[in-house]
């Protein structure tokens, strides 16, 4: 048993990007008392004008309720829920900005799933190194952004040590279109969101070169085992990979040609640079920094997770895309649940 | 404790303890249950004595109030026990012995040690000879801040446990510092000893009989603690729970107890205390020799996971042990280091001299407002454990980077570490037993071994995360390691190692591996060279 607030508490989204904006729009069509904080005060007067994130959602119309602010300083100390959805390369400013105006009852929750890059470390650790919060929770799921605003049902987990935190999110997206199941593993959920965006580069490399769908299965239940094994390395718990934020995520990302990973595996498979495909989109493609991290870690922990080599060997190594096929075809494949981890 | 406080702290005690236990007549009837199962179990093994049949007798009334009383009577013979279980722990207290013994501590300690004859002892407290405990006793970190925040909330001071006598030294400190006792729950057989016992008893120590395994004792005990910490005792709590057994620094924590700090801030706040803030400090004693190292190494090896948690027959149950500790540790001149780690609030915020909770960059938050919901603090278990169990992190945290590492655990994890390497193909067990090839190492091959390891630790130092005694900063293997020596030789059954020569022979492994463990966790041996 315990204690939750009376009253639905205020939500302050931070990140006015593809999944930060759509959040905000359903809890705004929930009637929620919700605000989008976003970096350039332009960019705010824009959605508060026009009611539209041109940048990112191009095409839908945003809650009229919506308002959007650029004033940190305002907004922080009247939120009762933080909602940071920022990209791990700016993630650790935000949060320092934001601790300038926290208090210890605030909630934090995160929808980044990347790592930090020189750290490797997940998004709550740098949250607790930057400021005070400690009632921290991650919301991860198969949440394509794009979905979510034509408000067809979705689900996500909402992960926390701090059961307040878990039910005062259910609470908020009571009655959406987005569902909300609650759990403890705060590792898990963050590792697999994490990787799962570095899966998504090679299934949209797979697609890409038409090879069909025993090689994506493959791909993808191979890939689902290298995120467990690493989670559990990290001390995340082995039954999260098999939820809404391991393999539902998964699924999604891997398979729906509106996700940012998958189109960018699709394009270095059709031969573009990495250079000229993120100078062309606006969005971030954290698969790209999250191989680089993963990678480090994984070697640092003495595992080896083949996908990611040979992702981190196309991206970081100037291997060519046959030749890292050809190697990762020639590995010895031994016994499938010999390198799964036990619960 | 206080007279006056006592039958205060009772009343709180008794009301709180009966009130969880009796919300409804089968959560009575069940903790009731639960006391007669644990107890009778724990009297089959009790000695026979006049004590042990009054309480047969308590526990015979109990299981018939059980059988044919109402939930009125359920609920009087819960007031009963509670009252008893509180009387248990809380003991007859003495103020004008309590002063006695203050004043009696700082040079009893050594007069004790040194002699066991009372009139020695006399003569040495009316001499008022201030002999060389307080030399030996090196005492270091937030000294001045211990001090500033006891005088501004309550202290709950949370060491590292080795010896049974950490809580001596402590309590001399304590009183060096210009402190008063802190409360303590002390094990019952700490009472029984003719030594510790005295000190134990008088110096705010309250009694832990670590045989009772009811749910209700354990409740009355943690009860207690956070009623006293609400009163304004400043407490001592070892997280750790008993003695570490290995030799390592702890790196868990038991949460139950360490939560009292918190619970009762919590009830300051809501009963508008004019001094409601607690704060929690971690501290580590670090011990060149350790009194009982041959029983908790055995105790640690024999069944690992296992652990005897009661050892009623170890070296500090024997005054001519604890005398021949201390009298040949003075010989050495060897050092006991006290580190006075960074205080914290009952979350594990830093906070500073003044009081203030800081956030992880050093900015000013108001750590009331971890409690609120509404804008009121409020209660919300299963949230507090989480702040506990985070506290608990920050504790061990603590405890690492304010160990002291010191000449004996330097020489045996480089030692140890050598031993591995050269028996791969041995297991722990057979490598304790046998010694692997040969039961001497070449000096010469080992001094390299000891700079690297030195130099490992120098970098842990430099980084903040281990301390270096004096004599390791210097940096010379060979004064290091002859001070091991000398230490080896001195007080154990049998020295871990001694030298032969132009090598060194390994003599009692088991010690070598309970002082190697102090860098356990460090990473400056290979993980594998403990398994």
């Amino acid at each position: 048993m315990n204690a939750t607030s009376s009253t639905v508490p205020s939500v302050l989204v931070l990140g006015g990007g593809a999944f930060g904006t759509a959040l905000a729009h359903i809890l705004a069509t929930q009637q929620r008392p919700v605000r989008l904080w976003v970096r350039r005060p332009e960019v705010a007067e824009a959605i508060n004008r026009e009611h539209c994130n041109a940048t990112y959602l191009p095409g839908h119309a945003l809650a009229p309720t919506l308002r959007a602010t650029a004033d940190l300083a305002e907004a922080v100390p009247q939120a009762q829920v933080l909602l940071l959805a920022i990209p791990s390369r700016h993630f650790r400013a935000t949060a320092r900005a934001v601790g300038d105006h926290l208090q210890g009852h605030q909630l934090v929750v995160h929808v980044t799933k990347g790592l930090e890059q020189e750290s490797w470390l997940r998004m709550s650790q740098v949250l607790a190194e930057e400021c005070c919060a400690r009632k921290i929770g991650v919301l991860s799921g198969p949440n394509l952004a794009d979905e979510l605003m034509r408000g067809q049902p979705a689900g996500a987990l909402i992960a926390s040590n701090y059961d307040e935190v878990s039910l005062a999110m259910q609470q908020l997206f009571a009655g959406s279109s987005l569902r909300l199941y609650r759990g403890r593993d705060l590792i898990g959920t963050e590792v697999a969101g994490a990787f799962k965006n570095i899966v998504a580069l090679a299934a949209g490399a797979v697609d890409a070169l038409g090879l069909g769908a025993n090689a994506k299965a493959l791909l993808l239940t191979r890939g689902l085992s290298e995120m467990a094994r690493l989670g559990v390395a990290l001390g995340g718990d082995v039954m999260t990979f098999g939820g809404l934020a391991g393999i539902g995520d998964l699924m999604a990302t891997c398979t729906s040609p509106l996700s940012r990973n998958y189109q960018v595996g699709q394009r270095l498979a059709r031969g573009e640079s990495l250079a000229a495909i993120s100078a062309a989109m606006p969005h971030v493609a954290e698969g790209v920094w999250a191989t680089r991290a993963v990678h480090a870690q994984a070697r640092a922990l003495g595992l080896d997770l083949s996908i990611v080599s040979a992702i981190h060997a196309f991206l970081y190594e100037g291997w060519s895309l046959p030749d890292v096929l050809q190697r990762l075809s020639s590995r010895p494949s031994g016994e499938e649940l010999a390198t799964m981890p036990t619960h | 404790m206080r007279g006056e406080d006592k039958t205060r702290v009772r009343a709180q005690v008794m009301d709180r303890c009966v009130g969880r236990w009796s919300v409804s007549a089968q959560a009575c009837e069940r903790i009731l249950e639960d006391t007669l199962h644990e107890e009778r179990k724990r009297l089959e093994t009790a000695p026979d004595n006049a004590l042990s049949a009054a309480q047969r007798a308590r526990y015979d009334a109990l299981q018939g109030v059980l059988i044919r009383g109402d939930a009125a009577a359920q609920r009087a013979a819960l007031v009963e026990v509670v009252g008893a279980f509180f009387d248990d722990v809380v003991g007859h207290f003495d103020p004008r012995v309590h002063a006695l013994a203050t004043r009696l501590l700082p040079v009893a300690l050594n007069g004790l040690l040194r002699t066991l004859s009372p009139l020695r002892l006399l003569d040495m407290v009316v001499g008022g000879s201030q002999a060389r405990l307080g030399d030996q006793l090196v005492l270091s970190g937030h000294l001045d801040d211990l001090r500033a925040l006891a005088q501004r909330g309550t202290i709950v001071l949370t060491p590292t446990h080795a010896s049974n006598l950490d809580s001596v030294l402590l309590g001399y400190a304590l009183h060096q510092l210009g402190l008063p006792p802190f409360t303590y729950g002390a094990g019952l057989n700490l009472f029984a000893n003719p030594l510790l016992g005295f000190f134990m008893h008088n110096l705010g120590a309250y009694r832990v009989d670590r045989r009772k395994q009811a749910r209700l004792y354990k409740d009355v005990l943690k009860t207690y603690a956070g009623v006293s910490i609400e009163q304004g005792y400043h407490n001592l709590f070892f997280p750790g729970g008993t003695r570490c057994r290995s030799g390592a620094v702890e790196h868990k924590v038991k949460l139950g107890l360490l939560g009292m700090g918190l619970d009762a801030y919590l009830h300051n706040l809501r009963a508008g205390r004019p001094r409601p803030d607690v704060f929690v400090v971690p501290c580590t004693l670090n011990y060149q020799l350790v009194l009982e190292a041959e029983t908790l190494i055995r105790d640690h090896l024999a069944e690992q996971g296992k652990s005897r948690f009661i050892i009623d027959d170890d070296e500090s149950t024997q005054p001519k042990r604890i005398l021949d500790f201390f009298t040949r540790l003075f010989s050495l001149e060897s050092r006991i280091h006290l580190v006075i780690g960074q205080p914290l609030d009952v979350f594990g915020n830093p906070v500073t001299p003044t009081g203030l909770s800081l956030d992880p960059r050093g900015r000013v938050i108001d750590r009331q407002r971890y409690l609120f919901i509404d804008g009121v603090p409020t209660s919300d278990p299963q949230r507090d454990a989480e702040y506990t169990r985070e506290l608990g992190q920050r504790i061990t945290a603590a405890w690492a980077a304010d160990t002291v590492l010191q000449s004996t655990q330097l020489v045996s994890a480089t030692l140890w570490a050598h031993l591995r390497a050269s028996n791969p193909d041995l297991d722990l067990y057979r490598l304790l037993r046998t010694g692997g090839q040969g039961s001497q190492v070449d000096l010469v091959a080992f001094y390299p071994l000891l700079e690297s390891t030195l130099a490992q630790c120098q970098g842990l130092a430099d980084a903040g995360r281990l301390r270096l005694d004096p004599l390791l900063r210097q940096g010379d293997p060979m004064a290091i390691l002859n001070d091991a020596l000398a230490h080896f030789a001195v007080y154990h059954t049998r020295p871990a190692l001694r030298r032969r020569g132009e090598r060194l022979e390994h003599v009692d492994r088991h010690l070598i591996l309970y002082y190697a463990h102090r860098l356990r966790g460090y990473d400056v041996v290979p993980r594998h060279v403990w398994r």
